[in-house]
């Protein structure tokens, strides 16, 4: 859970999810299908996660799982983990999924959201230490939010470490102390 | 839908560059406000019909209540997202404060609102204070220096000049050999250009 501030957390409950409604609602126009100001028990409406989040809690409303966690994605993370470009379907994909998983109650999205982690994970690592800097928009174009911070942090890391490899610039004595000291006496 | 609006304000500090200040976007702060005013009169009217009705607020759970709470939802969101932005913004202002001084650049400083200049101003003046009473100036040598003294370049006219340690003539191109902590802060006016070997 994020911040009260956290512009990373707010932004990643804005991600749209799909909901059906189980009780009605008045004077809300957040359906568009609805001829008035209100929603229908049933309906089916697109909403941002905080507000389904809230509304499920309360039982007003039942939440699918969005259309990034299925089938087609879980098969393709599932064959090659690297290569799927998760940005396209949610650049928040963790964190989304992270606060879809109790809400939903899909058991398997825990899971399935790990296993991708840990397998992109090494091969985030690995293209950031190895990479060009040339080639870096195409990978990072496949990336979510959280995998490019990752990605950001390993590069700066290996630069860090070849700097000291080199001997980079190290602290130079105070022009003051390499004077030959007189002696006193 | 709602908080659309609210979200765009944030994405705007989001996508920004770190550590550098946006324009403050008074249009859209205010349309969120605006929106804000909306759910408020929304949320009375459903209560006053729920009131008509007879039925008790804390308890009853039909159709006028979740319109309600979709309403009082938006709104929390909303501010939310406006406390974000101002929080964030504000963190963005500290932090220049320490980096440029008490004085902003002028294309910087009409970037602020002006209650932010208040803020800046305030800020500034607490830790004035905070560093006369220790006797110490906690805005230079952020970076530990390599060496007490630095070869500069002066980039603007600025005259004769009394040096902790010596009086110089500042004149436009002409390089010296000074002390960090005197040349520090006209660098960071950008008067000054530190010249690497």
């Amino acid at each position: 859970m994020g911040s009260y501030y956290d512009i990373d957390d707010i932004l990643s409950e804005e991600e749209p999810v799909t909901v059906i409604f189980r009780k009605p609602a008045n004077g809300v126009g957040i359906d568009p299908s609805a001829e008035k100001n209100c929603v229908e028990q049933g309906s089916k409406v697109e909403l941002p996660l905080w507000i389904a989040h809230e509304l499920c809690q309360r039982d007003a409303v039942s939440v699918n799982v969005p259309a990034c966690f299925d089938e087609k994605t879980r098969l393709e993370i599932q064959a090659d983990p690297a290569n799927v470009d998760l940005r396209s379907r949610s650049p928040y994909f963790y964190e989304l999924g992270c606060k879809m998983a109790p809400i939903t109650g899909d058991r398997t999205l825990c899971y399935f959201l790990f296993f991708a982690f840990r397998s992109r994970y090494k091969e985030v690592l690995t293209k950031a230490h190895t990479a060009a800097h040339v080639a870096t928009p195409k990978v990072l174009s496949r990336l979510t939010n959280e995998e490019i911070d990752l990605y950001e942090a390993a590069q700066s890391s290996v630069a860090a470490f070849k700097k000291w490899r080199v001997g980079g610039s190290r602290f130079q004595p105070s022009s003051a102390l390499g004077r030959k000291r007189r002696s006193t006496d | 839908m709602y908080g659309r609006k609210a979200c765009q304000l944030v994405k705007e500090t989001a996508t920004g560059e770190k550590g550098q200040i946006k324009p403050f976007n008074d249009d859209m702060f205010n349309q969120v406000i605006q929106e804000c005013c909306s759910h408020h009169l929304e949320l009375q009217s459903l209560f006053r019909n729920m009131q008509e009705e007879g039925l008790d607020i804390q308890t009853t759970r039909n159709a006028d209540f979740y319109g309600a709470l979709i309403h009082h939802l938006s709104l929390t969101r909303n501010k939310r997202c406006l406390m974000a932005y101002m929080y964030n913004r504000a963190e963005v202002i500290r932090s220049l404060r320490w980096k440029l001084g008490r004085v902003l650049p002028e294309e910087i400083s009409k970037k602020l609102s002006s209650s932010e200049k208040e803020y800046l101003k305030g800020y500034s003046a607490s830790l004035d204070a905070y560093m006369n009473d220790i006797n110490l100036d906690l805005t230079v040598d952020m970076v530990p220096p390599k060496d007490p003294y630095i070869q500069v370049r002066v980039l603007d006219d600025i005259g004769e000049v009394v040096l902790t340690d010596c009086s110089a003539n500042l004149a436009r191109y002409s390089m010296h050999f000074l002390k960090r902590t005197d040349a520090e802060p006209y660098i960071s006016q950008g008067l000054m250009e530190e010249l690497v070997s």
